[in-house]
């Protein structure tokens, strides 16, 4: 776990061009968020991980369900 | 199998500016699985800024289940069958969350509330975050802590009450690549103890002679896992559209390993439209004790016929269509198709016993900044 964490503080501190700014336009958009509306996100999770083994990744503290 | 929901809305950045729009939504979910379950989720949502330092982030949600069921394993017929419950069942689940955010320039500090309750079972949950912007906001580092603790019963037997309390730990790293694209890499590890088995699965073995064996569904009273998932988004201006690419690799103690892959492209058709096909593949090994039917007796003492421990493997397509009017309100429809096989494992040899799942999904959601 160590390991990984230096690995990507490394990676992401050096090699990449500090981006100001007014030149963030782009990653502004819509369609760059991580996530869809916060609704969507959630009907998408509980449409697959009610019948998947694997869950979670992004976030903590969601709860659990019966999925039964 | 009880799987934990993750609440989309306590993820760590979701995108590069912090959202810093009022916004309440409204979205609902239609699911339909071929000759099984039906699902219907109504959501609303929404967040919010106050005073430029604090961030309040809310959701409500129904889930409204009927159908049938995969309720017994049995190979009575000399091979393993999935046998629906004989009835149709009705369940309803009631969740609501709300995040809490506190900004000190480039650090932040969250706390969130999740409550569900079902008539089977009940989850309290917390979430404590934190975030540090760096590099001139171009690196951002989170960490969290979760804790959940739920109760277990069942429909079928009022004696029932056991628990299961979990605790999740998040490290993650959001990285801004380029005026054009950005990267978000988080591990999740979660440590559940309690009460893991499905009190509605039963293992029906019949043996060339002797008398046959019904097995409750039994399963380890901990689970340990860890999540990892990596997202990138690029933009291309000249086409007017941007790729997404998601992949989450997931392993547990209980001998699951997964992957998931999801691939889309968004384009945009002016200001105003966009559409986003997809596809999505997801492939998992089997549970080290995941069996559809017991070896001769004595029976394991721990066993589990239920097909979504086994392996398996699932293609989802799906388009997504969104339109923004020129006050701002925004109307989004997902359209997805489920289809879930022991082929479709990557690398072939799927459970013999995993009967292929089909399903249709649709997502219809309005949101308004104010």
């Amino acid at each position: 776990m160590k390991r990984w964490l230096a690995a990507v503080l490394a990676a992401s501190l050096c090699g990449c061009t500090a981006v100001a700014p007014y030149q963030r336009g782009y990653l502004a958009r819509d369609d760059m968020a991580f996530d869809p509306s916060p609704g969507t996100a959630r009907a998408l999770e509980k449409t697959y991980s009610a019948k998947e083994a694997a869950s979670g990744g992004a976030s903590v503290g969601g709860g659990g369900c019966g999925c039964n | 199998m009880t799987a934990a929901l993750a609440l989309p809305i306590a993820a760590i950045p979701a995108r590069v500016l912090a959202a810093e729009a009022n916004e309440v939504g409204f979205t609902v979910l239609g699911y339909k699985e071929k000759g099984l379950m039906k699902v219907t989720e109504p959501v609303l949502w929404a967040r919010g800024t106050i005073h430029e330092v604090w961030e309040v982030e809310a959701s409500a949600a129904v889930d409204i289940i009927s159908g049938a069921s995969p309720q017994v394993v049995t190979n009575v017929s000399g091979r393993p069958v999935n046998a629906v419950s004989a009835a149709s069942i009705t369940d309803r689940r009631d969740t609501a969350d709300a995040k809490v955010t506190r900004r000190f320039g480039d650090f932040a500090v969250s706390a969130s509330r999740t409550v569900s309750d079902e008539n089977d079972y009940n989850s309290r949950a917390f979430g404590l975050g934190a975030e540090w912007s760096l590099n001139q906001r171009n690196t951002t580092l989170a960490a969290g802590y979760g804790k959940s603790n739920d109760r277990v019963g069942s429909r079928d037997d009022p004696t029932l009450h056991e628990r299961r309390d979990t605790k999740e730990y998040l490290l993650g790293v959001t990285q801004v690549l380029s005026p054009l694209d950005i990267v978000q890499s988080t591990i999740t590890r979660a440590q559940g103890r309690g009460w893991y088995n499905d009190p509605y699965k039963l293992t029906f073995t019949f043996f060339e002679s002797g008398i046959p064996l019904l097995l409750s569904d039994t399963r380890p009273d901990h689970r340990d896992t860890l999540a990892w998932l990596t997202r990138y988004r690029r933009h291309f201006p000249a086409a007017h559209g941007s790729l997404q690419v998601d992949y989450r690799y997931y392993r547990d103690d209980w001998g699951i390993r997964a992957h998931t892959l999801e691939a889309a492209w968004e384009q945009s058709f002016g200001e105003r439209w966009s559409v986003r096909p997809a596809l999505r593949y997801y492939t998992q090994s089997a549970a080290d004790f995941y069996s559809p039917v017991s070896p001769a007796s004595p029976p394991p003492a721990i066993l589990s016929s239920d097909q979504r421990l086994g392996a398996w493997g699932g293609l989802s397509p799906s388009i997504r269509a969104a339109y923004r009017f020129e006050r701002g309100l925004r109307i989004e429809g997902t359209l997805g198709y489920v289809h879930n096989a022991r082929d479709l494992r990557f690398g072939g040899s799927g459970s013999e016993a995993f009967e292929t799942l089909r399903a249709v999904y649709g997502i219809v959601g309005v949101s308004y900044p104010f």
